[in-house]
């Protein structure tokens, strides 16, 4: 969940007359770092190693993975994930899907709120901008487990989203128990397609999941997720197309005015294409966030309805804990990372400036 | 012209309480309904004023009732004594590496940058099985040194002290050298008081971070002893108090766990958004 | 980096060889470690009587023992077994029992009980609990599906005890009866357990007699679930998530429903939640293959890295002692798993009589390991199979594909 703008980092370190100095600082130096390069080791670089290994295991988790007890399967775990047409892959390629619809949802849902958020809280014209800023960020500095339990009481069957639902007349849905996707619920509901009787081309089978399946659509409860991640993160976001905004020099936006454009050429000529950067950081953190969708899963509906909230990460953690096939989870996570460092240079390569 | 301008500040103030409702309105909710009874908050969720008012839900989470395991007290202290550690843990490493690998020059200051760099690509979730594994293996798990150390990697942290101390002026350091202060001496007194609008950042986002934080002490932990706030009201709810049961319960929790980094928000509230903007971090 | 990475290989094989909580060969000579018992609770009565039992054995041998409801009995005995950790005592279900059983994480201690006490446990408990001759642990209580009836809408539908449904025409029939635009006919729990009871009345079941093949695409099964899907669709019976309920105890007591499946632990719920619901319970009505019910039961199971073991066994004789069984069954209505104490169960909640009858012909979960992700996918079927989402046939077959695969990776 980072990017630091390292290239704003101040100029390099001066250089200095070779000294008694130098060797004080040597020591210094490697004093001064070994705390935070010892944790790195020892809770990030280590673990992921030993992960690494169990993922070439099968290791139930009672015994100890190091001293030979496990049995070494190889790969197995992973071509069990990828390529054996069982229930891992089938649970994997559900979580998948979930997250493209997710994906697909969250990304462009929150880019384009938290970019009007920060437009309206800049507006010079507007009074009080430093009390609605902090009001739209402070569901960022919340747990998403309080939000969670707060969501699940608003999106209940008889709960206050349905309650204002039914003040304009639609009948709201129940949110966490129905298993449908979006697009299968609308095809269904027109009659299109017959859940019961697909034709052939919508029962294929790709990756354990037939077309109809991953041409479902977001279950409703996945939109409830989606809804709380928008909201949740809308106001971090916002802080950042805010910073872009402010670095607008201000000389350019009044030459866009003297030349008479309008407010609607000014953002389009002006303000957008200044933002490009802005909006690069934001989409990239949105979408390694997508996948990474853990607590509100555990908390609002692990994974219910139907397997429609499943998430790659959710899947790691039930596999290893709760089937106790430690292998096959980590094996998930070490997909998951690929998964996330490839969406990732891919986002960057479309999102590079170009000249 | 005036018109025109009356005109936008008008729907900008619209859009501005549409926007407000919709951020407050579920923290209202969420205060309203955890002080009414259950079948008040059943069929009248979104109702604003409780009828009758209750305070059981509270009494609840207080444990005046014995009807469910909700050892608050335990939560809460657990809660604080994990999240000031790692605070107070955090702001000492980040500041010492972030000194360091701005400016001291030693062997390998390069690829402990590199390192702390990609070390921040890697996702959390990713982690969760990675962290159970090293902790059983170090005999952790279970364990309040498990809680706090493995949250002690903070590379966020030290690219943010590293560009704070970067922007200090090297004459004040070279002022502080001539006087004869040591590297520590320097640091302590010289650069640490300077970097304060970072160390502020640094601070409430690792406060923060811990607070919320949930996987780690997923993994971290299995006997209930050990339940952090935010833990404990993660499996109430996805284990006994699943579904629609004593959604006021549920509701007190979470209001209860929002106050602490709410205060701290508002306390420190200025320098934070300010420097989470410059910083670029989530 | 390169620096970064070996540097972390050497770290790592520092741990591997300073591993701890693993096959450090304790003695059994105990310790003065408390014991703990951990254990999946239904709610306040199950909690508060096993503290009470335990705190009385407690008194007793003057051994301090702390008594730990989990969230999540599974997941964390996962870790408590990972970690090296483990409860010293825990509640097992058969589902579990072989897997943990497989991994040396179980101590069977069956051989240390009385023969007496051993005899006396129903025989489909005894079996349920033996893995590769040894009886791991003693069952604590058991549970069977009876037909739940409220006997306020009974009444006003203008039906009597002689209508009670013999058969799945008559449960057809009268759910048809009872159901009015306020409420259902009947709530069955969509999942895997009540439609195993289905299964069972029409002759099929999830895997063979031995837990050695899975069974699941069988004419029986099929006609059971036909059965029930036939019912959902004309609206007669629903599942509770449809009613907005959690369990079907809940859309029953809430008055969604006029009859329910539902296993003896409903009374507590409807006890302490709807105290004003009246209602009584019928053994569930014959299938095309005559009656069937499952039973559900939980041993006590004893961590193999427990220091304790002596202590710990001595603490489970007490747990299922006669006396303490009925304490359990006043305190949050489980059936007592001693024979011996049948009669006494029937006269002392007479409303409990069509559950302990159950047990008669009842037979015990599924006992696969990695079966436990086999049925949570059936149950995602069966979810989609009461919505519309697919046919009975393709539930089966997903069913019987995913449980040969646990049976193969065995």
């Amino acid at each position: 969940m980072v990017a630091l703008q390292t290239r704003r980092a101040a100029p390099p370190v001066h250089r200095r007359r070779r000294s008694p100095d130098t060797v004080r600082q040597r020591r210094a130096g490697v004093l001064f770092s070994a705390p935070a390069v010892l944790v790195i080791l020892l809770f990030l670089v280590a673990p992921m190693l030993m992960a690494l290994w169990v993922s070439l295991l099968h290791w139930d988790g009672q015994s100890n993975p190091f001293s030979g007890s496990a049995r070494f399967v190889g790969g197995a775990n992973y071509s069990e994930l990828l390529g054996h047409d069982g229930l891992l892959r089938r649970d994997f390629a559900t979580s998948v899907r979930n997250t493209l619809y997710y994906v697909l949802l969250d990304v462009p849902l929150v880019t384009v709120l938290s970019f009007g958020l920060a437009l309206v809280v800049n507006q010079r014209i507007l009074r009080g901008r430093g009390f609605f800023r902090t009001v739209f960020y402070f569901p960022s500095i919340t747990s998403s487990v309080a939000i969670g339990v707060t969501f699940l009481f608003l999106f209940q069957g008889g709960g206050a989203v349905n309650a204002i639902l039914s003040l304009v007349g639609v009948q709201g849905p129940s949110w966490f128990t129905d298993s449908r996707g979006l697009v299968q619920i609308v095809l269904a509901g027109t009659g299109l397609v017959d859940p019961g009787h697909l034709p052939g081309w919508l029962a294929a089978q790709g990756m354990g999941l037939s077309v109809w399946d991953w041409l479902a659509g977001p279950s409703v409860a996945m939109c409830a997720i989606i809804a709380l991640t928008v909201w949740s993160s809308s106001g971090t976001f916002m802080l950042f197309f805010l910073s872009g905004l402010q670095n607008i020099p201000v000389q350019v936006e009044e030459a866009a005015l003297v030349d008479g454009a309008s407010t609607w050429q000014r953002f389009r000529g002006v303000t957008l294409p200044l933002m490009r950067r802005s909006t690069v950081l934001v989409v990239t953190l949105a979408l390694i966030g997508s996948w990474q969708v853990f607590d509100q899963v555990y908390v609002m509906s692990q994974g219910s309805p139907g397997k429609t909230t499943l998430t790659p990460a959710y899947l790691s953690y039930t596999t290893s804990f709760g089937d106790g096939n430690f292998g096959g989870g980590a094996a998930i996570a070490f997909v998951l990372f690929a998964i996330i460092v490839l969406f990732t240079a891919v986002q960057r390569w479309f999102g590079r400036e170009r000249s | 012209m005036t018109g025109r301008k009356r005109y936008a500040r008008l729907v900008g103030y619209a859009l501005l309480a549409v926007g407000t409702v919709l951020y407050l309105g579920p923290f209202l909710i969420q205060v309203a309904n955890s002080l009414k009874t259950d079948p008040d908050a059943a069929s009248h969720p979104l109702s604003l004023i409780p009828d009758p008012l209750s305070l059981v839900a509270w009494g609840k989470a207080f444990g005046f009732d014995t009807a469910l395991d909700v050892p608050l007290v335990r939560w809460i202290v657990n809660s604080f004594v994990v999240t000031l550690s790692v605070t107070v843990g955090r702001l000492v490493i980040d500041s010492m590496a972030g000194y360091a690998l701005a400016r001291l020059r030693f062997p390998g200051r390069r690829a402990v940058t590199a390192g702390v760099l990609a070390v921040m690509a890697v996702p959390g979730v990713v982690l969760l099985i990675p962290k159970f594994l090293v902790l059983k293996q170090l005999g952790m798990f279970d364990s309040y040194s498990g809680m706090i150390l493995p949250l002690l990697c903070d590379a966020v942290g030290i690219m943010l002290m590293k560009t704070a101390f970067e922007q200090v002026p090297a004459e004040l350091e070279d002022a502080a050298r001539i006087d004869g202060a040591g590297v520590l001496r320097t640091f302590a007194e010289v650069m640490v008081p300077l970097a304060r609008p970072s160390l502020i950042t640094v601070g409430i986002l690792s406060f923060q971070g811990s607070w919320n934080e949930l996987t780690h002490f997923l993994v971290a932990t299995s006997d209930p002893k050990y339940q952090t706030l935010t833990l404990g009201i993660a499996q109430l709810t996805a284990g006994p108090l699943q579904g629609a049961q004593q959604f006021p319960l549920k509701l007190a929790l979470a209001t209860l766990s929002t106050i602490p980094v709410a205060v701290v928000y508002v306390v420190f509230q200025r320098h934070f958004v300010r420097n989470q903007v410059s910083s670029g971090i989530k | 980096m390169k620096a970064l990475i070996a540097a972390g290989a050497a770290a790592v094989l520092l741990l591997a060889g300073c591993g701890s909580g693993y096959d450090s060969a304790k003695s059994d000579g105990g310790s003065d470690k408390p014991i703990t018992i951990m254990f999946g609770s239904s709610g306040e009565a199950e909690t508060g009587a096993v503290k009470a039992a335990a705190a009385a054995w407690q008194k007793r041998t003057g051994h301090q023992v702390r008594v730990v409801p989990a969230q999540n009995l599974t997941q964390q005995l996962t870790q408590g077994f990972a970690g090296g950790t483990p409860p010293d005592i825990f509640y097992t279900d058969p589902t579990m029992l072989q897997q943990y059983a497989d991994g040396g994480s179980l101590y069977p201690y069956g051989d240390q009980l009385p023969k007496s006490t051993v005899d006396d446990f129903y025989p489909a408990l005894r079996q349920a609990y033996t893995y590769q001759g040894k009886l791991y642990c003693a069952p604590k209580d058991l549970n069977t599906h009876a037909l739940v009836i409220n006997t306020d809408m009974w009444k006003a539908a203008g039906l009597t005890e002689k209508d009670y449904p013999k058969t799945w025409a008559d449960l057809t029939k009268v759910a048809t009866r009872l159901t009015t635009k306020d409420h259902v006919g009947l709530t069955v729990g969509g999942d895997h357990n009540t439609v195993g009871s289905f299964m069972l009345a029409a002759g099929g079941w999830f895997v063979n007699e031995d837990n050695t093949k899975v069974t699941a695409n069988s004419p029986a099964n099929l006609a059971a679930l036909k059965y029930l899907q036939g019912n959902v669709q004309r609206k007669v019976f629903a599942t509770p998530k449809s009613l907005d309920a959690q369990n079907p105890g809940e859309a029953f007591g809430k008055g969604k429903a006029a009859m329910d499946v539902d296993g003896g632990w409903v009374e507590g719920q409807l006890k302490s939640d709807y105290p004003n619901v009246h209602w009584t319970a019928v053994e569930l009505p014959a299938g095309p293959k005559g009656r069937g019910t499952t039973v559900f039961s939980n041993c006590w199971g004893i961590a193999a890295k427990s220091p304790n073991k002596k202590l710990a066994v001595d603490l489970v004789k007490s747990l299922v002692a006669p006396g303490q069984q009925k304490a359990f069954m006043n305190a949050f209505g489980v059936i007592p798993s001693r024979q011996s104490l049948g009669t006494w169960a029937k006269q002392t909640d007479p409303k409990l009589t069509a559950v302990v009858d159950g047990v008669e012909y009842a037979r015990g979960t599924v006992s696969i390991p990695g079966f436990t992700s086999v049925l949570a996918d059936f149950d995602t079927q069966l979810e989609k199979l009461f919505t519309g989402g697919t046919s009975p046939q393709a539930a089966l077959d997903t069913l019987q594909r995913n449980g040969d695969d646990a049976v193969k990776q065995k």
